[in-house]
């Protein structure tokens, strides 16, 4: 590849994630968003010769200016700062392209890709982001190198030295920008594991920062409001509810309750003691949450006391071995209630700087005001009692109770007498309430499509005319059944069943799983979960299929879930949390090594001879080998020392006398050059070095070694000492 | 070396990190996201603050990568002449086995502080190496140190420039400036070289000499000839009648000398300092003018005396002499010029000393 052509090609991909990182979170208008990506992709082919730069630099100009007022004005009148600064950094990154001259240009287009991935950060929490960003640190690793290679060959390579005599020439930059030698797949290869081990560094940094929030400038992202589970219930109104597949909540639960065939599980969230007009509400009569709270420095604990009395906390952690544990990621709603399997006892909650205030809960609820994600923990009961104790349950109601029995004036008498009816010769609450759920299954059925019961009492109109409603209207009738029936029995919200995911092992619970459904007092036994919607048509999404298309949506969340998780709900707990596994998997691996080491040493002694034969076997071996002196190396081919012939070393002694005698051989002359000179400067024993020379040369690097060349060597050695020595004694005369 | 000097050496930290533009709007940077990340809480920022320190260990640990093992060889000319550019040759060598280096910088250190000149090198594959040039003047004569060597890189990302300082002293000598100076006319009896065309004469024998044209043919040593294989003539005493003394005088007044020494030079100083210079230049020229058709030039000067010799290893040795020459005062005597030979002194103008010899030519510069 060209380099100028892989330059661009990298700053290109580089500006495309850092983009699609800031608009896919739709925080940027879909119209702004496909503009801008327009835009860039035109923006390629905009460049000399095709354009010239000059003619158009007014036009974007002019237009930059409309932008930025344009930019400034919208966000004073709508006050989305950060959307319409998202939208002018667009314009930026845009008109930046079109006029990429120099290599301020290039720089400035990395630095407004960084910012695109920064407003991003803020405007796309998704996972979408999380890819974008992998695509980030790789191109950006190729861009940054290559730009910066390119500057240097401008800045360095624009002059070449042809002699010292000649006027330096210019080297054309375009030659070197149009070479297909200096980048080439090895190089993208190269740098793009680099970069993949920039990702992982940049992980463990992210993983290694210690949070500690100060929270200035804190802001939650807001709840979001789904079709599905709201916080009240309202019956009436027409029209059709739409499934909404978005999950809102992910539990880890164990395989005992998990898995594909395990039966749904109610995930509790509000409860509902008043009904007024078709509508469910928590008066203020209705009881507290009892519970007792647990606070740490990191984690809260509660108790949920439901009817029963408080306990220490001793016997909490007792109970907590024996329910259902579920660890629970629940995205942000338009409600601060948590949610539950079945009967939720316990809950945990960690947080990072202060303890967070639970909110007022009546009716068994949880409540937690939280803007984000929040992860916590609860242990729930999810098996009732059997029916034989239900059905002995007898007693009086705890104090308040009484709300659970309440019916408003406008519950019609055909209502009520269905009731008697229905349980008639019925000696117990929970045959009572088991009739009343068979009667509604069989005799209503399920349906999406709303009819608007206009005056009537909305349970009437559904009990007597239309028989037929969703699960808001099962649960009301179900409930004002029972009461009817002087059955204790309150309304619950929340969520059924979600799809099991076998990637990960967690239940993804999605807003279209919302649900409504009944819990029944039994004095002594507790609340007790009634559904009396029909089984076959409530779960519209079910336990996920099985088809690719399931399981690929499925992988895809496993994904999501695991970035949530990892990501953006990573603070300090999950972060202690982590560095105790890492320290446990440390001592653990230690502890693994000790042990094989002590094994390995005890089978050693109680083997010994093998072991002293393992040991003195190779030893031998090797002490054999250098006592030959030779042979192939063991480890790897080492470079071999080249020994020299008996006459080069007769040569190297001669010219050690030489050198005595002020005829030095520098590192640059070559034996034959010395014997040359020598001879020049007619020097005592030249013409002797010239035939010495001439032997040397056949022996040691001609593979020559003629019968009477050594002695011939050493006799012409001889010689030579005696001539220096001659001339010596001359000198000194 | 000193002790200072050797304590500096071992103290010397093994690299050098300076901050590029780049480098310090990555470190702002990465500031301001570690900043809007604590504030915040948001974890995406703490990703990107992530991805900023990651790449800049990255570059730290790659242009390390990139230094290793690379070993530079300079190769000056054989000769340097003051105020005359020259190309100083350097090789590198990259002696990974695997790895290439990319964006190298080579620069030859003067004590410690690099020469005005670069030498970039885009690429140096794995054990393979490269060589460039640099473009070099040395404005006046003598003998300058080059201590070694830095080689540097802003690879890969031109965030920092890593740099390792090499000891390796290369001494350049620099010989005096190349003038253009005509030969005086020979003032002596023999006129120069008029023995030279006395057919016949034999002398004392004095030495050999490669043969030149117009060489009797009597004279060439055959033996000498055949065993080297270049043309050996014998030369004789009489042709020493083709022989100059060329004197300069090399002395300075003593507050030049305190002024050099403490570079602190004036106008006047500098006119001194420039007049003896051109009077060095000029004998080099002249002797090298001289030693070309084949004169036996000897050089005399204050506290300097090359005896007198042929060919261009001489006129090396005379260069040698005059890129040394020191100034010194005028109670150091010039050597005495032998009378009948032919001699030229050259004297700086505008400077006088005393104990000047005399010459059958001076030539004041």
């Amino acid at each position: 590849m060209r380099f100028a052509v892989a330059h661009k090609t990298a700053t290109y991909l580089m500006v495309g994630f850092a983009y699609l990182a800031m608009t896919t979170g739709g925080a940027i208008s879909p119209v702004m968003a496909l503009g801008g990506l327009v835009g860039l992709v035109i923006s390629w082919w905009w460049e000399p010769p095709r354009i010239r730069y000059e003619r158009w630099s007014l036009a974007w100009t002019i237009a930059s200016v409309f932008a930025l007022a344009y930019a400034v004005l919208t966000a004073v009148v709508t006050g989305d700062f950060l959307g319409v600064g998202g939208q002018f950094l667009t314009w930026l990154v845009v008109a930046k392209a079109f006029n990429r001259r120099a290599a301020r240009d290039w720089q400035q287009l990395y630095l407004l890709a960084f910012l695109m991935l920064v407003a991003g950060s803020v405007l796309n929490p998704e996972l979408t982001y999380g890819l974008c960003f992998l695509g980030f640190v790789i191109s950006s690793t190729w861009a940054m190198t290559l730009f910066h290679l390119r500057r240097e060959m401008e800045d360095n390579l624009l002059v070449k030295h042809a002699a010292a005599d000649r006027a330096s020439e210019r080297v054309e930059v375009q030659r070197i920008l149009d070479s297909r030698r200096i980048v080439n797949g090895k190089f993208f290869l190269g740098t793009g594991m680099l970069s993949f081990g920039v990702f992982l560094a940049a992980a463990a940094v992210f993983l290694a920062l210690p949070r500690v929030g100060i929270g200035f400038f804190l802001k939650s992202r807001g709840g979001l409001t789904l079709a599905g589970f709201s916080d009240g219930v309202k019956l009436g109104g027409h029209g059709v509810i739409k499934n909404d597949s978005t999950v809102v909540m992910r539990a880890e639960v164990p395989a005992k309750v998990g898995g594909r065939e395990a039966p749904d599980i109610h995930w509790r969230g509000v409860a509902f003691d008043y009904y007024s007009k078709g509508q469910w509400t928590r008066s203020s009569r209705a009881p507290r949450t009892g519970e007792t709270v647990q606070e740490s420095q990191t984690v809260d604990r509660k108790y949920l006391m439901w009817d029963g009395p408080a306990l220490p906390w001793s016997k909490v952690d007792a109970l907590a071995g024996q329910l259902v544990r579920q660890d629970i990621w629940l995205d942000p709603l338009d409600s601060d209630v948590l949610f539950g399997a079945g009967q939720p006892r316990i809950v945990e909650y960690q947080h990072v700087v202060k303890p967070r205030r639970f909110a007022a809960q009546y009716n068994d609820e949880m409540r937690l005001t939280h803007g984000s994600t929040v992860h916590y923990t609860v242990w729930s009961q999810l098996r009732p009692p059997p029916p034989d104790v239900l059905r002995a349950a007898r007693g009086p109601l705890p104090r308040n109770y009484d709300v659970y029995l309440e019916l408003g004036p406008e519950i019609t008498q055909r209502t009520r007498d269905k009731a008697l009816e229905i349980t008639r010769g019925l000696s117990n609450n929970y045959d009572k309430a088991v009739a009343i759920e068979q009667w509604l299954k069989n005799n209503a059925t399920y349906t999406l499509v709303l009819a608007d019961p206009g005056d009537q009492e909305p349970v009437d109109f559904f009990l007597f005319d239309r028989k037929r409603g969703h699960c808001e209207y099962f649960a009301s009738a179900f409930a004002i059944l029972a009461r009817a029936a002087g059955i204790p029995v309150r309304n619950v919200n929340g969520f059924l069943g979600g799809e099991w995911n076998e990637y990960q092992g967690y239940v993804a619970v999605r807003a279209g799983d919302a649900h409504s459904w009944d819990e029944v007092y039994f004095p002594g036994a507790g609340w007790v979960t009634f559904d009396p919607t029909p089984p076959a048509d409530i779960d519209q999404l079910g336990r996920g299929g099985t088809g690719w298309r399931a399981r690929i949506g499925r992988f895809l969340d496993t994904l999501r879930f695991q970035w949530t998780k990892w990501v953006i709900d990573y603070d300090l707990a999950s972060q202690l949390e982590l560095f105790k596994s890492i320290g446990r998997a440390i001592k653990g691996a230690a502890l693994s090594v000790k042990a094989a080491a002590v094994r390995v040493k005890d089978e050693a002694l109680e083997h010994w001879p093998i072991t002293l034969a393992v040991i003195v076997a190779p030893t031998v071996l090797l002490l054999r080998r250098r006592r030959r002196g030779g042979g192939e190396p063991l480890l790897g081919a080492r470079p071999v020392r080249r020994s020299r012939t008996t006459v080069a070393a007769t040569y190297d002694q001669v010219q050690k006398a030489l050198g005595k005698a002020g005829v030095l051989r520098e590192a640059h002359t070559t034996p034959k050059e010395l014997a040359v000179r020598m001879a020049a400067q007619d020097l005592p024993g030249a013409a002797q070095v010239g035939e010495l020379v001439e032997l040397y040369y056949a022996a040691e690097w001609g593979g020559r070694a003629e019968p009477g060349t050594l002695a011939r060597a050493a006799e012409l050695a001889t010689e030579i000492r005696a001539a220096l020595d001659a001339a010596k004694r001359r000198r000194r005369r | 070396m000193g002790l200072l000097a050797r304590l500096r050496r071992r103290l010397r930290p093994p690299r050098r990190l300076s901050f590029t533009r780049e480098g310090r709007i990555i470190v702002v940077l990465a500031v301001g996201v570690g900043f809007a990340a604590i504030n915040t809480g948001n974890n995406l920022l703490y990703l990107l603050l992530g991805w900023l320190l990651s790449f800049i260990i990255a570059s730290g640990i790659l242009s390390e990568m990139v230094l290793k093992r690379l070993v530079v060889e300079r190769r000056p000319p054989p000769r340097v002449y003051a105020g005359e550019p020259f190309l100083m040759e350097v090789v590198i060598q990259n002696a990974k086995p695997k790895r290439a280096s990319y964006s190298i910088e080579v620069e030859d250190l003067s004590g410690t502080t690099p020469i005005d000149k670069r030498c970039y090198f885009l690429k140096i594959p794995a054990g393979k190496s490269q060589r460039t040039s640099y473009r070099h003047t040395y404005a006046r004569r003598g003998l300058y140190t080059l201590s070694g060597y830095r080689i540097a890189t802003k690879f890969p990302f031109a965030l920092f420039r890593k740099s390792r300082d090499v000891d390796a002293p290369l001494d350049m000598l620099v010989y005096p400036a190349r003038v253009a100076v005509p030969r005086p006319v020979p003032k002596t009896t023999s006129r120069g070289d008029a023995t030279a065309n006395r057919l016949g004469r034999r002398g004392e024998f004095f030495g050999l000499r490669e043969g030149r044209s117009g060489d009797d043919r009597r004279d060439i040593h055959w033996r000498s000839s055949a065993r080297t294989g270049r043309l050996l003539v014998r030369e004789y005493e009489d042709e020493l009648a083709r022989r100059v003394v060329i004197g300069v005088d090399n002395a300075m007044p003593e507050a030049v000398r305190d002024a050099v020494k403490d570079g602190a030079l004036t106008p006047a100083h500098e006119a001194a300092v420039s007049a003896v210079e051109r009077a060095i230049s000029v004998a080099a020229s002249l002797a090298a003018a001289y030693l070309e058709v084949g004169w036996t030039v000897e050089l005399c000067a204050r506290g300097t005396h090359v005896p007198a010799g042929t060919g261009r290893v001489h006129e090396a040795r005379i260069s040698r002499a005059l890129a040394l020459l020191p100034y010194v005062g005028d109670d150091v005597a010039l050597a005495t010029i032998p009378p009948k030979v032919e001699s030229v002194l050259v004297t700086p103008r505008g400077v006088s000393a005393q104990n000047r010899p005399a010459a059958t030519t001076v030539m004041d510069v």
